[in-house]
This record gives structure tokens, sequence and C-alpha cells, in this order.
């Protein structure tokens, strides 16, 4: 084996979604720390295609062949890991892959440790429908995300015997949204998905935020935005208060309230100052760098084939709880969360099931075994 | 069968500008291909022989016709497993599917698949509208042989057998012939 062993970390600091970028990089970076605390010397090799798309590929390759990673955590966007997937099974190698995401792939060669929807589309919605009726007003970014996560959401809707009153798809850096929410008010929805991403995301808040002080109707606690990628490392990004309210799914929130969670927030605050807030993204990171460094330990090799065999089926302990990664798909079973911005910049969490075990291609809701709970109650 | 050549037919590539899609481009030329690239529309008077194009973030109005109305055969590009993006390709015409990263050994496959569903559904297509047309006229065949029943005293069975003399003589279809002996621009049947 390598020694140290060496971990490829790729991810975009700036750019539209920079600030997921840059809580991917610091889990990681804290997990590094951990590791050589706890006897593991790890070696990262940082890379950041800096928001570029086709920077990934060249990254990845540069990450595999030339510097000796034969793993990588990174990529956010699910256009980044489509393109580095052929890569590191090409050369042998591994993905792990933190983040939401639209589910429908189960690649040999990736580690998902992030949710896909049965984790956090659809306990949000048997959540929020019985709560607050099932007329929804679908947002989505203008790639797969927004249509994968928007296209479902209409199948569970109207299986539920719930309505889409609306459907938009905007640019990531798009702002101009004053039309979209005129529509919104004049649909007067039950609540709105927000699978938008970014500035357009922020400025929609914004937006939001004042409808609701001209009309109560849109207040967050009668017709919430609820979002499955929104996260503390965003809300720094958008106009302070103006998503007070709104709820957001994640497997992981900074105010867990467990031990694991304090003392993980401890060493945080020690490095970067009590303001910041670890997001979902932070917490996969730092995880999956944990996950892949021990592995590669236990196995003895950072052969994939062995890594795999060391890491799954068994429970790992990780500050988002003890995960197990599933031998049949490489996805983590996840905790799933329900926060509510609140004043302080952070989320207060209303509602939390136990892990979940990711379902990709969504068989349990053709086979009935898992049907959601969605129907609509007056 | 004979074996399929794509030699001197035009295809047109749909994608971003991409290393395997150069790869693409590359193996399309070895099979005989004029290609061309674009990231745009196509035009509704383009004269291409094929499309290709990218399902993974193609959107509507890329390709010039109507879900479901294909003029073109068309394969689609798809690195993603998204059935949002799938049904796309399908809506788009796509008889076959190129898994990307583009793999060489999946191009000729491909287009010769996706050149015999688009055969195949314009026959279907034509057979359709043709037995379309044929069932829209059969009220007429049932007026004719109640009439040439009637006029000839015999049973319907004898008449339908007289109609369908009429129209093999006369190299017509059956419908043709009704339509023809109702409009009295065709005698009936001599008896016997």
């Amino acid at each position: 084996m390598v020694t140290p062993l060496r971990i490829g970390i790729l991810y975009s600091t700036q750019g539209p979604y920079g600030a997921m970028g840059r809580d991917c990089h610091d889990g990681a970076a804290l997990a590094i720390e951990h590791l050589a605390a706890a006897g593991i010397a790890v070696e990262p090799v940082y890379a950041d295609p800096g928001g570029e798309g086709p920077r990934y590929v060249t990254l990845a390759r540069e990450l595999l062949r030339e510097r000796g990673c034969r793993h990588i955590v990174g990529t956010i966007l699910s256009a980044g890991r489509k393109d580095v997937i052929p890569l590191v099974e090409k050369h042998d190698g591994l993905l792990w892959y933190v983040c939401p995401y639209e589910g429908f792939e189960a690649n040999e060669s990736v580690i998902y440790t992030g949710a896909c929807p049965n984790q956090h589309l659809l306990p949000l919605f048997e959540y929020l429908i019985p709560r607050h009726g099932g007329r929804a007003f679908l947002l989505g970014a203008n790639y797969v995300w927004g249509w994968e996560m928007n296209r479902l959401a209409r199948e569970l809707l109207l299986a539920g015997g719930g309505e889409v009153v609306g459907e938009r798809f905007l640019p990531i850096d798009e702002t101009e949204i004053e039309r979209l929410v005129a529509e919104i008010e004049a649909q007067r929805p039950s609540f709105i998905l927000n699978n938008l991403i970014g500035p357009s995301s922020y400025a929609f808040l914004a937006a939001m935020s004042r409808l609701a002080a001209r009309d109560p109707a849109f207040r967050p606690e009668v017709c919430p935005v609820v979002s499955c990628d929104l996260t503390e490392c965003e809300l720094g990004e958008i106009e302070p208060g103006v998503a007070v309210g709104q709820l957001a799914a994640a497997c992981y929130f900074d105010s867990l309230d467990t031990a694991e969670n304090r003392a993980f927030k401890a060493d945080i605050a020690a490095r970067w100052g009590r303001e910041r807030r670890a997001s979902t993204f932070f917490a996969a990171a730092h995880a999956a760098v944990d996950l892949c460094a021990r592995a590669i330990v236990a196995a003895g090799t950072d052969e994939p084939g062995a890594v795999r065999q060391a890491l799954l089926g068994r429970p790992h302990a990780t500050v988002q709880g003890t995960i197990r990664i599933d031998p049949r798909t490489n996805h983590a079973a996840l905790p799933f969360h329900l926060g509510r911005i609140n004043a302080e910049g952070g989320f207060d969490i209303v509602a939390s099931r136990p892990a979940i075990a990711a379902d990709p291609y969504l068989t349990g809701l053709r086979d009935g075994r898992a049907r959601p709970h969605l129907r609509v109650v007056s | 069968m004979s074996t399929p050549s794509f030699v001197g037919r035009r295809a047109v590539i749909l994608h971003r500008p991409e290393e395997s899609i150069d790869r693409l481009a590359r193996q399309l030329g070895l099979l005989g291909l004029a290609v061309e690239r674009q990231w745009s529309p196509l035009a509704a008077d383009d004269s291409c022989d094929i499309v290709l194009v990218d399902a993974d973030q193609g959107w509507a109005g890329l390709l010039p016709w109507e879900p479901g109305a294909a003029r073109l055969p068309v394969v689609a590009l798809l690195g993603s497993e998204a059935p949002g993006r799938i049904a796309w390709a399908i809506e788009q015409g796509a008889g076959a599917i190129i898994a990307k990263p583009v793999v060489p050994a999946a191009v000729y496959p491909a287009l010769v698949l996706a050149v015999h569903a688009f055969e195949e559904r314009r026959a279907a297509r034509d057979q359709i509208a043709g037995l379309t047309a044929r069932l829209r006229l059969r009220g007429l065949v049932l007026k004719a042989v109640e009439a040439i029943a009637v006029a000839r005293q015999i049973d319907e069975e004898a008449a339908y057998r007289q109609l369908r003399e009429v129209a093999m003589r006369r190299r017509m279809t059956l419908e043709q012939a009704a339509a023809a002996l109702l409009a009295r621009q065709l005698a009936l049947p001599e008896a016997g």
C-alpha cells in the first residue's frame, strides 16, 4: 500500500455552487486532521475546477493518472459526477459522492453517501402533504436535478390525489423572478417545492418574503417553501431574515443534538470560528473521507474491490449517526431530518426519522412494499 | 437482410464539443458518413439522413418536430439514467441509444437499429393510414352488399362474393368497388 495514502478531493470552491463546494472541501480537510489524530496519515490532493464543467474531467484524470489517487471524493452536480465516473472506471478507482441527488444510478465504481429521493423527497412529502395540502408549485434549476425532482414530485402528487398548480425552471444564475412570483401569487399553492440552487434560489426566497409581507397567505407557516438541497452553507448567501420559517430536508443539520455532533462542532469552532455552521455537505464529505481512509487501512490496499469489501454492509460511526453502505446499491442508509430555518442562520429540526435504506431506482414505489402515504387529507 | 451501409449519408451531431464526441465523429467518418456538429436547433429544412442528439442536455425545440413525429432516424446520446431524460429521447423519436462516454463499438449497431426502427415505424404508419381509410369505407361495402342482395334476390353472402368479383375484375379494392357501385359509376354484375 502507498503510504501515506492519498485521496483526491475534487470540489469547486468558486462559482454558482461554490458554497457547497467550500463545505465539502472543509469537511474533507477536517476529516484528514481527525484521521491524523487517530494515527492514520492521509495526504489529500486538492483539485478545484472553479465551477467550470470541463475542468472536472481534466482534473480527475490528473488525480488518477499523475497524482497517485485511486480514490476521489468529489463532484457536486450530477453532470460532474457523470463526467468523472468513466475515468474512475477506466483507472480502476472509486468515486465518493456525498451530495443529495436525483437517484437512478448505482455504479459499482461510486460510493454514494448523499441521499436519493426515497431518503429526501418521499419523507418530505409524507410530512408535508397531510399538513399543508397537495396543491404544489414546482420550481427547478434548469438541469437534471431540477428536471428529475420535479418530474418525480409530479408523479407522487398525482398518485396521492394532489395537484401541480405550476412548474418553472430557471438557470442557476437567473435572478429575474418577478413574473414567477406573480404566477405563484395567482395560483395560491399549498406549498412550493424549491429545487432551485444558487443565486436564483436566493433571489426567489427574498421575493417570497416580500410576497408574504403583502399577503399573509404566503407566510411560511401557511405556504412553506420546501427544499431538498438548501443547507446551512447557503443561508449566509441569502438576504438576512428572508428565509426564516422555510423548510429543508437533509440527513444532517448543524443543530443535531448528539454528543458526536457537539464534539464535531467544537472542532469546527476551534478551526474556523464559532460562526461557522456545518451543513450536510460538510458532514457528508467528512464522513466519506473518514470511511474511505479507514476502509483502505482495513483492506491493506487501495484496490477498489478490497476497499468495497472492507466498507460495505458494516456499521460506521459518523457525525450523521451510524451509517451502513448497502452492498447491493453502494448507497448509504441515511436518517431523514426536516429543518426549519431560524433567525440565527441555522435550522431547527422539526421532524426526524431513523436511517432509511437507499432505493435509488425507487423499486419500493412500484412493488407497494414501501408505498408512501401521500393522501391529501382536508 | 443485406449489409446496412451508411456510405454517402449525412449525419448531424447535436452536442457540446467534448472528447468522446470527437470519437463519435471519427467513427461515423469511418462508416462513410459526412458529419456535421452543432449545439443549436436543427433547421426544419436540414437535409441530413440521421441525427445523433445529446439526450442529457437536449430541450424541447432542439429537433424540428413535435413529440412522436420524427422525420429522421434519431440516435440518443445518453449518460444519465434519469427516466425524464429517457422519456425525452423517446419523444424525439430515438430508435437507439448510445451510452456516453461513446465507445466506438456502439456506433454502427446504433445506426442500424435507429434506421431500422425509423423505417419500421414509417411502414407501420403508412399501413395504419391505409387500413384507417378502408375502415372508414366499410359502411359503403355493407350498403353495396345490401343493394346487390335486393336487386338480385340473393343472400348477403352471395352478394358479397359478387361484389368481390367485380372488384377483382376491375382491379379495385372492395371499398372502391362498393363506392363506385353505389354512385352508379359501375353496373351491377350480370346474373349467373
